[in-house]
């Protein structure tokens, strides 16, 4: 019996959970980061780093195709035994805790610096966690709806980077490979950052309708993340010259701000208060998986309780604590270390653990 | 007991989570719509700002404010000490300059706080004033529009003839921070008393005044930019033909339709090489001398091609003497003889004062006008 039946959800909704977490924080930011690594020549990086992520996320699925009817915590159960399961359920609580988290602070940093400057921190934080709750609290399905939903209503956004299209230079693309390769190889590991996210199959996996789609669905969900990332990399870099762009915390969103219209000025205003649906996305799936391992951990069917305790943490938290904007960096750079161990790392040890495990096993029962 | 505590979370959530504190209201709020940044004898720091004045009371509509300061977000405070409301800068329709500002080096870097405040707009456009600000600011004549509005229409729609460039705050700190080309504003000036739009002013790397351009050379510093794309009024002697006395009879007008500036980079023996195709299809618009255009077509086009080229000649010489680039050639030698211009960057605009520019120039008229 499928124990997972009541929850399932379907091939898209599968792609645009992934997706949209994934794009949703690295998005504004991106362009700036990779200049300051490759140059101009950042984009080829972009496509090095797509390239290793899709290797990455199908590992997971071979990962997940030993244990089509679980997630990754039943999976470790069923190997190393009950206690396995729970340190497992822990330590990815705590990952998708920590990835939401650093989601969350990011946008109040945003929202504090372009839209509430005097509005204190929690107020924010607070407000936010509202319909965090009331979207999470009905899991998977609703989630996967939301997710569409974003993804269809952000469809415009693409078109608004178009405007200033008569203002850009592509001569600040040439020469293409001006330092050579090195600066290029050099700038992918900061892009692991930038694409972590698809570990949420590990848990989602189960939930997928069909499974033997599951390798198509995340290489559809990385490709879409990377050409969202090129799309908005080459918008910046033909826009602003290369010896500037550097000087910009967001130029994803500086781009807009030179964008007149004779009766609006300051569109940034209206695009962030909008890009905050997507940004919401770096944080609601992650706040459910997290009260899902630890309901999970705890043998509950419901994870409204802990979702409950999850969310008054944090509010009650961010009362006392607010990470400045530097340390939020730091904190999306370790991050980035951790997600590089736990989604590029862990699944290819993993998948040769189980190789082996298999092979002994095999020889053992001859 | 559920609906209880439902009810109870609303309440406290309303009392407590009001996000209000960012309000602004209209009435509490001063808007300028223009600021200027001048230096006096002492070499302080003088803001200059105009704000319309909503009152039915005050005789004059505008408001204007002059106060000394170190930076330009302090000169807000000195400012607001003056007005009913707090200062905002989103508004801010033009940033004017003194020459004498722009005479030292590095003064862009006060205008970090336009771009560090998220909240101020970086479309205001930027012009020069060749002289002490206090005589445009408190000038005030009677007959023409508030000067913010003057300006920034003045600039608007010169910008779009290519008489004037439509340097924006953004568009500046691209040209001071982008090694391969120098900054160029519009430049205003003063004639019987009376405010009037002089075409452009051109800075060199560290962003000081080097020189003033009409608008004529504006124009034609633009179709080598590749900017041109709309169309321009230039008019030009034809020689040849005789001058009656004090008409100028020999003059001959048209307006530029499409323009296409292509540039052929090289590099060789440690010189930069530019290599300009200019082509150009006009209309004509003024031709005060007879001419037989059925017959002598293609040599009138030919007359037009060799005056043009001598008139960007003449413009490209008077530039590099100057040692700056507001054509933005670095960018083309980047993209074409990177490992060269990499070597140059720093001093580009000494560089290119070395290069050789050649310019060619295609003619073709594509109307002669409503007139034989």
């Amino acid at each position: 019996m499928k124990k997972y039946a009541y929850n399932e959800i379907t091939f898209l909704q599968f792609v645009f959970i992934i997706n949209n977490m994934t794009v949703s924080i690295g998005f504004l930011a991106l362009p700036r980061v990779l200049a300051e690594q490759a140059g101009t020549d950042g984009w080829i990086t972009l496509i090095l780093g797509w390239l290793l992520t899709v290797a990455a996320s199908l590992i997971v699925v071979q990962v997940m195709k030993r244990c089509p009817d679980g997630t990754l915590l039943d999976l470790l159960t069923r190997l190393w035994g009950k206690w396995a399961g729970k340190a497992g359920a822990v330590l990815l609580a705590l990952y998708f805790f920590y990835y939401g988290y650093v989601g969350l602070v990011y946008t109040i940093l945003i929202l504090k610096t372009w839209l509430l400057p005097m509005t204190p921190a929690y107020l924010i934080m607070l407000l936010l966690l509202i319909p965090t709750y009331m979207i999470t609290r009905n899991g998977v399905r609703i989630l996967g709806r939301y997710a569409e939903l974003i993804l269809f209503i952000s469809l415009w956004i693409p078109f608004v980077y178009m405007l200033p299209l008569k203002e850009v230079n592509w001569l600040y693309l040439l020469p293409v490979l001006k330092e050579g390769w090195k600066p290029i190889l050099t700038g992918v590991p900061t892009l692991f950052y930038y694409n972590i996210g698809f570990a949420t199959t590990f848990i989602l996996y189960p939930l997928l309708k069909d499974k033997r789609k599951a390798s198509a669905a995340l290489t559809l969900s990385s490709t879409l993340t990377m050409l969202s990332y090129l799309f908005v990399t080459l918008a910046c870099f033909v826009y602003f010259s290369p010896d500037e762009i550097t000087e910009f915390n967001e130029p994803g969103i500086f781009v807009l701000k030179a964008i007149e219209f004779k009766y609006i000025e300051r569109i940034e205003v209206t695009f962030i208060a909008f890009y905050l649906l997507i940004f919401s996305m770096s944080w609601i799936p992650l706040m459910y998986l997290t009260s899902y391992c630890t309901s999970w951990m705890a043998r509950k069917q419901d994870h409204r309780s802990h979702l409950r305790v999850v969310m008054l943490l944090l509010g009650i938290g961010t009362f006392f604590f607010m990470p400045t904007d530097d340390q939020s960096d730091l904190m999306a750079e370790i991050l980035g270390h951790i997600g590089f161990g736990l989604e590029y790392i862990f699944p290819v040890c993993f998948l040769l653990f189980l190789w082996v495990y298999d092979y002994v096993k095999r020889r053992v029962s001859l | 007991m559920r609906t209880r505590l439902l009810k109870l979370t609303f309440i406290v959530l309303f009392v407590f989570t009001a996000g209000c504190s960012d309000r602004m209201d209209i009435e509490d709020v001063t808007i300028p719509l223009l600021t200027g940044y001048d230096l006096d004898q002492h070499d302080r720091l003088l803001t200059y700002t105009k704000i319309p004045v909503f009152s039915k009371d005050a005789k004059k509509k505008s408001h204007e404010i002059g106060v000394v300061s170190r930076t330009l977000r302090e000169s807000r405070q000195r400012e607001d000490e003056y007005a009913p409301g707090l200062f905002q800068g989103r508004k801010i329709l033009v940033v004017l300059l003194s020459k004498r500002l722009l005479q030292h080096e590095n003064w862009f870097t006060l205008m970090d706080v336009y771009f560090r405040d998220a909240k101020n707009s970086i479309t205001s456009r930027i012009a020069m004033y060749d002289g002490p600000l206090s005589e445009v600011i408190y000038l005030n004549p009677a007959d023409q529009p508030f000067l913010p509005i003057l300006l920034r229409g003045m600039i608007e729609t010169k910008s779009r003839r290519s008489e004037t460039v439509k340097t924006s705050m953004q568009e500046l700190h691209r040209q001071m921070l982008e090694k391969g080309i120098t900054p160029y504003i519009a430049e205003i000036m003063l004639e019987n008393q009376e405010v009037k739009l002089k075409g452009s002013a051109l800075l060199d790397h560290q962003g000081r005044y080097v020189l003033s351009l009409g608008y004529q050379e504006t124009v034609l510093l633009q179709i080598l930019q590749n900017q041109a794309d709309k169309p321009a009024s230039l008019t030009l002697s034809i020689p040849g033909e005789p001058k009656h006395g004090l008409l100028h009879l020999n003059k001959l007008s048209f307006n530029t339709g499409k323009t296409k500036t292509k540039i052929k980079t090289a590099y060789r023996q440690g010189k930069f090489r530019f290599d300009l195709n200019v082509d150009m299809s006009i209309w004509l618009t003024e031709r005060l001398f007879p001419y037989d255009m059925r017959k002598k077509r293609k040599e009138l086009e030919n007359t037009i091609a060799g005056q043009m080229q001598k008139e960007f000649e003449t413009l490209i010489g008077k530039i590099k003497r100057k040692r700056i680039d507001p054509f933005g050639f670095g960018l083309n030698a980047r993209a074409y003889e990177y490992n060269a211009f990499k070597k140059a960057e720093d001093r580009w605009g000494e560089v290119f004062g070395e290069s050789d520019i050649h310019v060619q120039v295609q003619v073709k008229i594509g109307s002669k006008g409503a007139m034989r």
